[in-house]
C-alpha cells in the first residue's frame, strides 16, 4: 500500500524567527561579557524604570485629561454665560461695545461686530484667533473652542456667535494655572520614577549580591579544591534552590576526594609492588656481577644487558612513581636553603656527565636558593641526560642572573648544548610526557623513557620556578634549557674563623 | 671477626637476594620474616647491625625498632618505601640510625653499614678524657657521664658526640656531620643529623629544651661546649 501523501507541515519558522530576533536583540543589548551580577542589576534597574515610566505616563495622561477637561468645561460654560450677558448689553446699547466687554470678570475678550474687532485687552487681538476657529464661528455660525499657545502659556479660546446682536464673541482664558499644576504633577511623577529606578537598582544590587554570593563561595571552594584541599565543602543552606547546588557540589567533592585518595593509595601500592621485585633483581644482578669473570663470554654479555636494563627499569619506575605522585598532589618537598653554585657542582657530580663545566656570572656564587636538593638535583641530572642523549655533545652549565630582572631577585641555571638544536614548535612539546623530541625515530629505543623533561618541569613548578627551552642565542647551533629560580638569599660571607677546622678538610 | 647482619623483611625473595649480596662482602646474615621472629633471633644471637623493613606483618618496623633499641645500642638501618613521607622521621625517632629507600643497591647498603660500624677515632695522646663542664667523654672506653652518672648512648649517638667533641667550640655543619658520622655525601638527608642531635640532647642535657652542651649555631650547624 502506498502511504497517503503527508499534508505539508504548517510553516514553523515564524515563531523560531521571532524568537531568534528576540534572542539576538537581547544579545545585542546584553552582551555575554556582562556578568551575572550586572545583568541582574540592569534587569532590576530597567524594570523599575519601565514600570515607573509607564505608571507616570498613564497617571499624567489621566490627570491631564480630567484636569484640562474640567477646566475647559468650566471655562466654556463661563464663556457662554459671559456671551449671553454681552449680547444682552449690546442689544440694550449697541454703541458701548467696550463697556459691554469690560463690565465683568478678568477674561480677555474680543468682539467682532459689523466688521470691527473690539478687544478689552491689548494681549488679545484678532491675530491670536486661529483661522480654523474663526471660520467655524464667523462663517459657520457655530460655537467652538480651541487650545492655543498664547505667548509662553497655553490658553483656551472660546468663540460664540451672538446671532441676535449680529456679533461674534471670543473669550481667551489663560490655562497657566492648569499648566503649572500639570507641570508640578509631571515633576513629581518624574521624581518618583527616578526614585523607583534607584530603588530598583538598589534592590538589584542586594539581590545580585545574594544571588552571586553562593556562586562566589562555590568558586572559592572550587579553587581551594584545585589546590588540593579536598576537605573543602560548601556550607549547607536552608535555601531549597541553593541546596541543590550545595549538595551536588559537596557530593562531587566527596567523590573526587575518594578517587584522589584511592589513586594515592594505588600509587603507594604500586610503589611497593614494583619496588620489591626490582629490589630482588638489583641485588641478584649485583651478586652475578661480582662473579662476572667466572662466566662464559656469552653469559657476560647477557649479564651486562640485564644489569643495564635493571638500572633503566629502576629509573623508569622511579620516574613513573614520581609523576603519579605529582598527579595525586602527594609530593612533599624537603626544602632547605642551598648554596646554588655548590649545589649545581654536586648535582653535576652525581649526573651522567660528572665533568660538565660550570660557568658562573659574578655574584652568583653567593646565591642561596630554597629547594629540595634531591629533587632539584634530578632536574639538572635529567637536563644533562637530555643534552647528552639528544645532542651527543658536551653540555655546559651557565649560572647567571635573570636577563629580564635588574633587581637580581631571580637566577638562571642554563644547560646549553651544541647539538642539532630545537625544531620550531618543539620548545613546549619536549616537556610533555613520553615525548622524545623532534627526531624521535633516530633516538627511540636508545635511552630514557621521555619522562625526564616532564619530570623536570613538574619539579621546577613545585619550586615556584619556571623552565623553558630555546635555541642558542650566540649563533652556534644547539639548544639551551633555562631553569629560572627565585634567589632565596644573597649569602653573607661566612666568618671562616668560626667554622671548625674539620669543616674545611 | 665477620660482621653479623640481621635482615628483617617479609618478602622472601628480597631477603634471599640481600643475603646473597651481603654474604659476598664476607658477612654473616641472619634472616627474620617478621618482627616477632627478629626479636627472638636477636635475643639468642645478637647481630652487629639490624636491617628493618618498615612494612612488616604483625608488629611493624617502628615497634620493632623501639623494642630492639630497648635491648641494645646496635646500629639499625631502616628500609622505607619513600623518602618524603613521615616514615623517615618516625623511623629515626623510633631509634633507627640510618635509612634506605627501596629499591636500594646492595653496595649502598654495605657502605652504610660499614660507616655505622666505623670505630671512633682514637683520641690524641693525653686526651683520653674530654670534659665539657659536667659532661665527660672517654672515647677509648665508649663512656659518657653527665654529672658523674653514666649516660647510655647508642653507638651512632656516641660517634656523633665524639665528632663534635673532637674540635671543642668548632662549628660543624650538617653536611660535615653527615659525612663524618654516616659517610653520606652531599645528598645525604639532613634530617638524620637533626633527629640524632635531638636524641643526643635528651640524654646529655639537663634540660633538652634549653641545651647548654649541644648548641645550634643558627645557619651554620652545631657545636659542643661546656
Amino acid at each position: 500500500m502506498i502511504p497517503a501523501p503527508q499534508p505539508p507541515r504548517p510553516p514553523r519558522y515564524r515563531r523560531t524567527r521571532a524568537r531568534r530576533i528576540i534572542r539576538n536583540t537581547a544579545r545585542a543589548l546584553l552582551p555575554r561579557r556582562i556578568g551575572l551580577r550586572h545583568r541582574i542589576l540592569i534587569s532590576f534597574g530597567a524594570g523599575a524604570m519601565i514600570l515607573s515610566g509607564v505608571l507616570a505616563i498613564t497617571t499624567y495622561g489621566f490627570t491631564r485629561s480630567s484636569f484640562v477637561q474640567q477646566r475647559e468645561t468650566a471655562e466654556i460654560n463661563q464663556a457662554f454665560a459671559n456671551a449671553k450677558r454681552v449680547q444682552t448689553d449690546l442689544l440694550a446699547n449697541s454703541a458701548d461695545v467696550i463697556g459691554a466687554l469690560e463690565q465683568f470678570g478678568s477674561a480677555q475678550r474680543l468682539l467682532f461686530s459689523n466688521g470691527v474687532w473690539t478687544s478689552n485687552s491689548k494681549g488679545f487681538t484678532q491675530a491670536d484667533i486661529p483661522t480654523a476657529l474663526k471660520t467655524r464661528v464667523v462663517t459657520n455660525l457655530k460655537a467652538a473652542n480651541m487650545i492655543i499657545d498664547h505667548g509662553t502659556n497655553a490658553a483656551l479660546i472660546v468663540g460664540i456667535p451672538l446671532e441676535k446682536a449680529h456679533a461674534f464673541y471670543f473669550e481667551l482664558e489663560s490655562l497657566r494655572e492648569t499648566q503649572d499644576a500639570l507641570r508640578s504633577v509631571f515633576i513629581a511623577l518624574m521624581l518618583s520614577g527616578a526614585i523607583a529606578t534607584a530603588v530598583g537598582i538598589g534592590l538589584g544590587l542586594l539581590v545580585s549580591g545574594r544571588t552571586v554570593r553562593p556562586l562566589v563561595q562555590a568558586a572559592q571552594a572550587a579553587s581551594a579544591i584545585a589546590e588540593g584541599r579536598f576537605d573543602t565543602r560548601l556550607e549547607t543552606t536552608q535555601d531549597r534552590d541553593l541546596e541543590m547546588l550545595t549538595t551536588a557540589f559537596n557530593d562531587m567533592v566527596a567523590t573526587l576526594q575518594t578517587r584522589v585518595e584511592r589513586d594515592a593509595r594505588f600509587t603507594s601500592d604500586v610503589s611497593h609492588e614494583l619496588r620489591s621485585p626490582l629490589m630482588t633483581l638489583a641485588a641478584s644482578a649485583q651478586v652475578m656481577h661480582s662473579r662476572r669473570d667466572e662466566l662464559p663470554e656469552r653469559s657476560q654479555a647477557a649479564l651486562d644487558l640485564l644489569i643495564g636494563d635493571v638500572t633503566r627499569f629502576q629509573g623508569l619506575v622511579e620516574d613513573l612513581l614520581e609523576i603519579s605522585r605529582f598527579d595525586a598532589g602527594a609530593i612533599r618537598l624537603i626544602n632547605e636553603p642551598l648554596a646554588l653554585l655548590e649545589f649545581v657542582r654536586q648535582a653535576i657530580a652525581v649526573s651522567s656527565l660528572p665533568r660538565t663545566d660550570v660557568i658562573f656570572a659574578a655574584g652568583t656564587d653567593q646565591i642561596l636558593v630554597q629547594g629540595d636538593k634531591r629533587r632539584l638535583a634530578r632536574v639538572f641530572a635529567n637536563l644533562i641526560d637530555n643534552a647528552r642523549i639528544h645532542s651527543g655533545g658536551k653540555p655546559k652549565i651557565i649560572i647567571q642572573f635573570a636577563d629580564d630582572d635588574p633587581t637580581k631577585s631571580r637566577v638562571w641555571v642554563i644547560v646549553e648544548d651544541d647539538g642539532s638544536g630545537l625544531i620550531d614548535g618543539e620548545e613546549e612539546k619536549i616537556f610533555e610526557r613520553f615525548s622524545r623530541g623532534g627526531s624521535a625515530g633516530q633516538r627511540a629505543g636508545s635511552e630514557g623513557a621521555g619522562l625526564g623533561l616532564a619530570l623536570a618541569a613538574e619539579h621546577i613548578a613545585l619550586h615556584s620556578g619556571s623552565i623553558w627551552a630555546e635555541n642558542r642565542r650566540d649563533g652556534i647551533r644547539g639548544a639551551r634549557f633555562i631553569v629560572d629560580l627565585d634567589v632565596f638569599i644573597q649569602a653573607q660571607p661566612v666568618d671562616a674563623a668560626q667554622l671548625s677546622t674539620e669543616a674545611s678538610s | 671477626m665477620a660482621i653479623r647482619v640481621l635482615t628483617v623483611e617479609d618478602d622472601e625473595r628480597i631477603r634471599a637476594s640481600v643475603k646473597l649480596a651481603l654474604e659476598d662482602e664476607g658477612w654473616i646474615v641472619d634472616e627474620a620474616p617478621t618482627g616477632e621472629d627478629a626479636i627472638a633471633i636477636f635475643q639468642s644471637t645478637p647481630a652487629d647491625v639490624v636491617l628493618i623493613d618498615i612494612m612488616l606483618p604483625g608488629i611493624d618496623g617502628f615497634e620493632l625498632c623501639r623494642t630492639i633499641r630497648k635491648l641494645s645500642d646496635v646500629p639499625i638501618v631502616m628500609v622505607t618505601a619513600r623518602i618524603d613521607t613521615h616514615d623517615v622521621v618516625a623511623g629515626l625517632e623510633a631509634g633507627a640510625d640510618d635509612y634506605l629507600t627501596k629499591p636500594f643497591a646492595p653496595k649502598e647498603l654495605s657502605a652504610r653499614i660499614r660507616a655505622l660500624l666505623r670505630r671512633v677515632r682514637p683520641s690524641a695522646p693525653g686526651h683520653s678524657k674530654l670534659v665539657f663542664g659536667n659532661l665527660e667523654i672517654i672515647p677509648d672506653e665508649g663512656k659518657v657521664t653527665l654529672g658523674g652518672k653514666d649516660v647510655p648512648l647508642t653507638k651512632t649517638e656516641f660517634r656523633l658526640l665524639c665528632e663534635l667533641a673532637h674540635d671543642p667550640n668548632g662549628v660543624f655543619s650538617r653536611e660535615v656531620l653527615l659525612d663524618k658520622v654516616w659517610g653520606h655525601g652531599y645528598f645525604g638527608d639532613g634530617r638524620l643529623v637533626d633527629v640524632h642531635i635531638r636524641r643526643l640532647r635528651m640524654k646529655v642535657e639537663v634540660d633538652p629544651a634549653e641545651p647548654t652542651h649541644v648548641v645550634t649555631v643558627r645557619g651554620l650547624g652545631y657545636r659542643l661546649q661546656s
